[in-house]
């Protein structure tokens, strides 16, 4: 069968597992295929099966759940591009889809990751050219009915193409076809800058044909170029950057349970609670609700979860169980009885390193009483079977040779927990990611290599002892900094779930940036909203609200936070759990185009203010012009402010409706009018507004006049220039951070080289700080309109509910311990400290570690003369052993 | 607490999250670490979705699995 | 005769939060580079004392690399 996990560019079986890494990783029958379900033959799985798990019998079964809420997460389905004829997709094995290219990529797909062309069987012949066609199943209501954007794919074109030049062992002409390049998202902008320095080319164009060249069996391209020229260009590639779209399947599923969807077949929502459908009680997060990136969707579940449980919080805890932790087996008496698992990780260790050879050099060495290969040795099933074998063979230390421990070493110390062993009883020999990888060329000295490692962590593993975590009781309480949208969702959000909020807010009144917006994207008025989330706050008696108040100091952890904060003259102690930054930010004052100079030019913000005053010259403006990306995506500021198109051609639209008569011009550099607001930039053009692109090394000119501004800019198509009278000038002005220093540094949370907060992960933790209990949201992450910081505000408050409903913390385990013999109280370790974890115990006179202070760098140990300090798991008994080891052959 | 018509007398304390890619696995995880019971359903024979098909995500370049 | 190439063996002490994900990073991304160093996790290079590097050098060791 083609493989539909690789896109098929591969083939499989008819019983199969979806891929190497699958979870569960249980093979399953494909019963369209399967010969005996078909056709009564064959029959083979269920004799060879040695655990008789094969049912043929088994049948569809209706199973009934009481739930209190639903949360509605099916994602999406790749456009398929064969319906485009235009395109040729299916009459040439070169021409793929995004998806696709993934898995040509892909070190687990059907090419081993070569970069080959899909049309040489033999997987030798590289491509030398390759175009991406953006768009395609996008922002397209001729061909297909899909009018909107789907948000992510000129990021992954430019990744892919990025990847595609580092794959390649060949000089590899790259060449991106698009409309509009929209990387609007955080960073995204300089990733592709980075691209276009890497030599990748970005065509502004329109492609109509796709077509193979019978003669010289590649590719060739056909589009009209940014002057309207027709052309040609051969490409030995051309990857299809397919847009998202809900499946038959999802929509089947929205319009049974009787949900409202939008035109385009996405589950409808408003601004203000951006993951609640038609329906009560049930929710929706992912690209079910709108094209979105990942990082989008992972804050859009969080969002979901905050907003299931709100109503479900009476019942928290009344339907889980409690984990019954096997007791801890005492090893202190035991001799070490060492159980090595070396894994092949699929093909990417056994592929290089001879696992039987590092497996039978293990049985050799100290200690060593149990030895076993895997091919995954992270499988679940693989893990029930360490467990078995931990308690059969009573081994006491397990090294696992595999992958990196920074992902994975968790995963097996819960195994050792299930196992009756402390979990700091395992170590890792990381034989993939910084030897099978890294050595590919070499698998001799790989393998060389790998039995070194193996010997060092058994080395290290001889001196393993257990370590203990104790509990410290968490403080059910939330501290919210910032009153704008996002930081009283997020306060309602924990105050709902039944936490009290302190919310600290530096301005004298609530709202934030909410009180200068007009409207949403999607036409809802934001005052109002604004009022009424006000309201909400100052009647809920959980939130306690401090205006005109800073952070002045925070001391303390996850869990157990002592906050000061100041209102004027006072200051007071906050205890709380978790923090929750939501500070916002501003938009900026241009410096250019005459703004402050003459009436006629404002910003967004001031035109919305004009828009709410009703102001005359909204009315009886002949001409309005709009900048966009004013003091944005330029070398001192190379991010994109995201919110900007949308806004401008929001209030464009506002100002035509006004007045059909008045000329509206908006003058851009990419329109990002991404997922469906593309629906608006449409509207906009319907309406007969005007869009000029330029470029950033041919900016408008601004000259000033009595009543107006003239405003000159360039034609691309007719390639003259053309001068506007404006009575607004409207410029689309960058959206800055606010100096977030203070309280970056109180809460041990840093900032990226633009001034937006960072996060701990910017596609799978996208509101987490790398400090614990602390968490993002809203603009100070990054510009976003209202529906995506009331979807961040919310996540934010659903990842502070999993610190806040817990009982307890775990603090300990890898942290500094102090020898008081050793100690001589000199403080040395104190000065080192960078986390104030030590202080001198002033009638003893010795070091003494917090334990939940202490972040178990290590450094008091190095820096202590008579080495008092070791850090537990990395102690110099454990590192001289590893030493010693790296170098004995 | 105030009781509305959509608060049943006994709220339950489960979620079903229908879809197994990453926002339904994220989704489904941050429900069950602050205490309620999930059911997490998935149409194929295995969670991860179409993040479980790509190679690489921008911008660390981490590999997607 | 033959000609004998100089393999120098060295110890590499990685930081847990920055080279040692580096040195995971040069994998994902397939980068080749010799195979000579073996790696010994830490949790912070500031961790690393002098004692450490000595060591390392009385184990034979030609070179000691210490990434934070």
């Amino acid at each position: 069968m083609d493989d539909e996990y690789n896109e098929e560019l591969g083939k499989r079986k008819a019983i199969y597992v979806p891929y190497s890494q699958a979870v569960p990783l249980k093979y399953a029958i494909d019963p369209d295929n399967c010969l005996y379900l078909t056709k009564g033959r064959c029959g083979t799985c269920e004799t060879v099966c040695p655990s008789h798990a094969i049912n043929y019998l088994d049948q569809e079964k209706e199973i009934t759940l009481n739930v209190g809420s639903v949360v509605l997460s099916t994602g999406f389905k790749s456009f398929d591009p064969s319906k485009l004829d235009y395109l040729s997709f299916g009459k040439h094995p070169d021409i793929v889809t995004a998806m696709g290219f993934e898995r040509v990529l892909s070190a687990t797909g059907p090419q081993g990751g070569h970069l080959v062309l899909p049309s040489d069987k033999k997987h030798k012949k590289e491509p030398k050219k390759i175009a991406w066609l953006q768009c395609v199943g996008s922002r397209d209501e001729n061909r297909c009915n899909n009018g909107y954007c789907s948000s992510v794919c000129c990021m992954y074109a430019v990744k892919q193409s990025v990847m595609a030049k580092d794959h390649s062992k060949v000089p590899l002409d790259c060449a991106v076809f698009y409309m509009d390049m929209r990387t609007q998202g955080k960073d995204f902008d300089r990733y592709l800058e980075n691209a276009k320095e890497n030599g990748v080319r970005f065509v502004r164009s329109r492609v109509h044909s796709v077509y193979p060249d019978r003669d010289k069996g590649d590719l060739v391209v056909g589009y009209v170029d940014e002057l309207g020229v027709m052309v040609t260009e051969h490409f030995d590639m051309v990857v299809l950057s397919t847009g998202l779209e809900i499946s038959a399947d999802s929509f089947e599923l929205a319009t049974t349970m009787g949900i409202e969807l939008d035109r385009s077949n996405f589950i409808k929502t408003d601004s203000f609670n951006p993951v609640s459908t038609s329906m009560p009680g049930v929710y929706a997060c992912g690209v079910f609700t709108g094209p979105k990136d990942i990082p989008q969707s992972v804050m859009e579940a969080s969002a979901a979860a905050s907003a299931a449980t709100e109503n479900l919080a009476l019942a928290r805890h009344s339907k889980t169980q409690a984990i019954t932790i096997p007791k801890q087996r005492d090893v202190a008496g035991e001799s070490p009885r060492i159980g090595v698992f070396v894994c092949n990780c699929g093909t990417n260790i056994g592929g290089i390193v001879d696992v039987p050879a590092v497996a039978e050099y293990a049985r050799h060495l100290s200690g060593v009483v149990y030895v076993e290969e895997n091919l995954f040795t992270c499988s679940q099933d693989t893990q029930d079977k360490m467990v078995e074998v931990i308690r059969e063979k009573k081994l006491n230390r397990i090294v696992i040779a595999a992958c990196t421990p920074k992902t994975h070493e968790d995963l097996f110390r819960e195994t050792l927990i299930d196992a009756g062993l402390n979990k700091y009883l395992v170590e890792m020999a990381n034989i993939r990611n910084q030897d099978s990888w890294v050595h590919s060329n070499a698998p001799e000295r790989a393998t060389a290599k790998a039995k070194d490692l193996v010997r060092m962590a058994i080395a290290k593993a001889l001196h393993l002892a257990p370590l203990f975590e104790s509990q410290l009781p968490v403080s059910p309480a939330a501290l919210v900094v910032g009153g704008g949208i996002t930081g009283m969702t997020a306060a309602l959000a924990l105050s709902r779930q039944g936490y009290p909020v302190t919310l600290v807010e530096q301005n004298q009144t609530l709202g934030g940036n909410g009180r200068l917006l007009h409207k949403t994207a999607k036409n809802e008025a934001v005052a109002v909203f604004v009022r009424k989330i006000i309201s909400e706050v100052e009647a809920d008696e959980r939130v306690h609200v401090l205006l005109g108040s800073t952070v002045q100091g925070v001391e303390g952890f996850v869990g157990n936070f002592k906050t000061t904060v100041a209102t004027g003259d006072d200051t007071r102690i906050v205890d709380h759990g978790v923090a929750l930054l939501a500070t916002g930010a501003k938009e900026s004052r241009p410096e250019a185009y005459c703004y402050g100079e003459h009436d006629a030019v404002m910003t967004l913000l001031d035109l919305d203010a004009r828009f709410a005053e009703n102001a005359a010259v909204v009315d009886r403006a002949e001409n309005v012009v709009f900048i966009q990306c004013v003091g944005s995506r330029n070398p001192a500021h190379p991010y994109c402010s995201k919110v900007c198109c949308t806004h401008a051609i929001r209030s464009a639209i506002t100002l035509k409706r006004k007045n059909p008569e008045t000329g509206v011009y908006v003058l851009y550099r990419d329109i990002r009018t991404y997922g469906q607001r593309e629906f608006l930039y449409r509207e906009a053009r319907e309406l007969g507004i005007l869009f000029f692109q330029y470029d950033v090394d041919n900016t408008p000119v601004v000259t000033p006049g009595e009543d107006h501004v003239t405003v000159t800019f360039t034609d691309h198509v007719l390639g003259r220039p053309l001068a506007v009278d404006a009575d607004i000038l409207c410029l689309a002005a960058r959206i800055d951070a606010w100096d977030n220093t203070r309280l970056g540094q109180a809460f041990k949370v840093t900032s990226d080289n633009d001034g937006w907060f960072l996060e701990a992960h910017q596609k799978l933790r996208p509101v987490d700080f790398a400090t614990d209990g602390v968490f993002l949201c809203g603009m100070a992450h990054y510009p976003k309109p209202v529906d995506e910081s009331i979807s961040q505000a919310r996540a934010a408050a659903a990842r502070a509910l999993t610190v806040l409903s817990r009982d307890s913390i775990n603090v300990g385990g890898i942290v500094a311990e102090i020898n008081r013999e050793r100690c001589g109280g000199c403080g040395g370790c104190v000065a080192v400290c960078s986390y104030n974890a030590i202080t001198i115990d002033p009638e003893k006179h010795v070091a003494v570690v917090n334990d939940a202070l202490c972040k178990g760098c290590g450094a008091c140990a190095a820096t202590c003369p008579s080495e008092a300090p070791s850090l537990m798991g990395f102690n110099n008994e454990q590192l001289y052993a590893q030493i010693k080891s790296a170098m004995t052959v | 607490m105030e009781k509305n018509d959509l608060t049943p007398a006994e709220p339950q304390g489960s979620v079903m999250v229908v879809g197994g890619g990453v926002a339904g696995m994220q989704s489904a995880l941050d429900i069950a670490n602050s205490g309620f019971y999930v059911y997490l359903v998935e149409k194929s024979p295995a969670i991860g979705g179409k993040m479980a098909q790509l190679d690489k995500t921008f911008p660390t370049n981490d590999c997607a699995m | 005769m033959k000609e004998e190439v100089f393999e120098p063996k060295i110890v590499a002490f990685m930081c847990n939060w920055c080279t040692y994900g580096a040195a995971d990073l040069a994998g994902v991304s397939r980068m080749q580079y010799p195979s000579n160093t073996r790696i010994i996790r830490v949790m912070c290079s500031a961790s690393v004392s002098p004692h450490h590097i000595l060591r390392a050098f009385q184990s034979k060791a030609d070179g000691v690399l210490v990434g934070g």
